[in-house]
């Protein structure tokens, strides 16, 4: 509430503790992608990455466009976690790519495999953040113009 | 925070928080650059480089960066508040400085330059109760609070509505506002008593007035965590205020822009 004094001197002290030393464009992917990508030299990639709900707009309906590669030719599915049915599947292929319309209202992955029962060669989320809360009070305007977060 | 029963007396004590399912905490910070303008003679803006925002949500009290409250109703319609806070017009008498003059600020020339300051002000406790309530059209704030620290012994009504719009990685929001300034509260921030008073400063004594604000505040997320923020904020001051001799612009312009993280 008092922009440059109190509350600036208060994370100048604190700034070292609060930011993690992370790549914001990494920070929240599993470090097991990295690892079994490698492995298996396949690969997932997904468009949007984020998508941004609130209380009047619940649900995210969009288009997500989703690319694989690898690196040897074979059979592959690209599957999510929100159904047991692979999406569509690809034989003796080394790319490939899909457009999947769906509304969703919780974080999900869309994920690669070479086939029925294998293990994810590669997997990606989609963030769906929600923008604001059930709890009223945490909109409240504060009267510095700075309130932003 | 909506319970499932309906309250319709709004101020009723039977209706209760929901169980918060979310973390209490609210942590975040931001860093950049902006400037909040200081409508004060001889006085300098505010700069702006990082922001904390620190709150805590319980059931019923909750700390919202200085603001104390106590939740004593929440429904479909609204939730209601008891919060204590500090008085913001004092941030402005944090930046000023002295300087010689030789033209008083009502525009008379003086025939020996004198020394001048911003007379000194001190924050104001102050406590009262706000109402929330939000639905597809927006949100709505209502606050009304009353010195209890024995400063300026006046009250300040504010109004705020604001309504927000999303885009795949984007959120705008405008809000505009309005404050109901005392005549006593005016008087002890923007009035010059006589024993401030001089050859540059005459006495004034303002009397209640009306604040206007506009707000737009923009995010661009880049990630759950990490978002591209600008906001900026007009508020003109009441014409009591504005019309002080301690005041040279009626204006209070701010921005800022910068890249904030939420933990």
């Amino acid at each position: 509430m008092y922009p440059f004094t109190v509350r600036t001197s208060a994370t100048l002290l604190l700034l070292p503790f609060l930011l993690p030393l992370t790549d914001p464009a990494t920070a929240d992917e599993p470090e097991t992608v990295e690892i079994t990508n490698i492995a298996n030299m396949a690969e997932i990639t997904v468009r949007p990455l984020l998508c941004i709900v609130d209380q009047r707009t619940p649900v995210c309906e969009m288009v997500f466009h989703v690319n694989w590669r690898s690196e040897e030719r074979g059979y592959y599915c690209v599957l999510s976690n929100l159904e047991e049915a692979p999406l569509r599947c690809w034989s003796e292929q080394r790319t490939g790519q899909l457009r999947d319309q769906r509304s969703v209202a919780e974080d999900f992955s869309y994920m690669i495999n070479e086939g029925d029962g294998e293990p994810p060669l590669d997997s990606v989320t989609v963030e769906v953040v929600r923008m604001d809360s059930d709890d009223r009070r945490r909109r409240r305007r504060t009267r510095h113009v700075w309130d932003l977060l | 925070m909506k319970s499932s029963s309906f309250c319709l007396l709004l101020l009723s004590i039977a209706c209760v928080p929901a169980a918060a399912a979310e973390s209490p905490w609210r942590l975040g910070i931001a860093a950049g650059y902006g400037e909040r303008s200081n409508p004060l003679v001889l006085s300098d803006d505010i700069p702006i480089a990082i922001d904390i925002d620190v709150a805590w949500f319980g059931k019923r009290f909750f700390f919202d960066n200085g603001d104390l409250g106590y939740t004593f109703t929440d429904n479909e319609l609204v939730t209601g508040s008891l919060v204590a806070r500090f008085n913001s017009d004092r941030v402005f008498f944090g930046r000023t400085e002295t300087r010689l003059v030789n033209v008083g600020f009502t525009g008379d020339v003086l025939q020996d330059a004198v020394q001048v300051r911003v007379p000194d002000r001190d924050y104001a406790v102050e406590a009262g109760f706000e109402l929330l309530s939000d639905g597809p059209w927006g949100y709505l704030q209502f606050t009304a609070h009353h010195d209890v620290s024995g400063k300026h012994d006046g009250y300040e009504l504010d109004l705020n509505y604001g309504v927000g719009w999303r885009g795949r990685r984007w959120y705008i929001e405008p809000s505009v506002g309005l404050s109901y300034k005392s005549a006593a509260l005016n008087d002890y921030y923007w009035g010059v008593r006589l024993e401030e008073s001089g050859a540059a400063l005459p006495v004034y004594q303002p009397g209640a007035g009306l604040n206007v604000r506009g707000r737009l505040a923009l995010s661009y997320f880049l990630s759950r965590h990490w978002a591209f923020s600008l906001a900026a904020e007009y508020e003109r001051l009441n014409d009591e205020a504005a019309d002080s001799p301690i005041v040279e612009d009626s204006r209070v312009l701010g921005y800022f822009a910068g890249i904030r993280y939420r933990f």
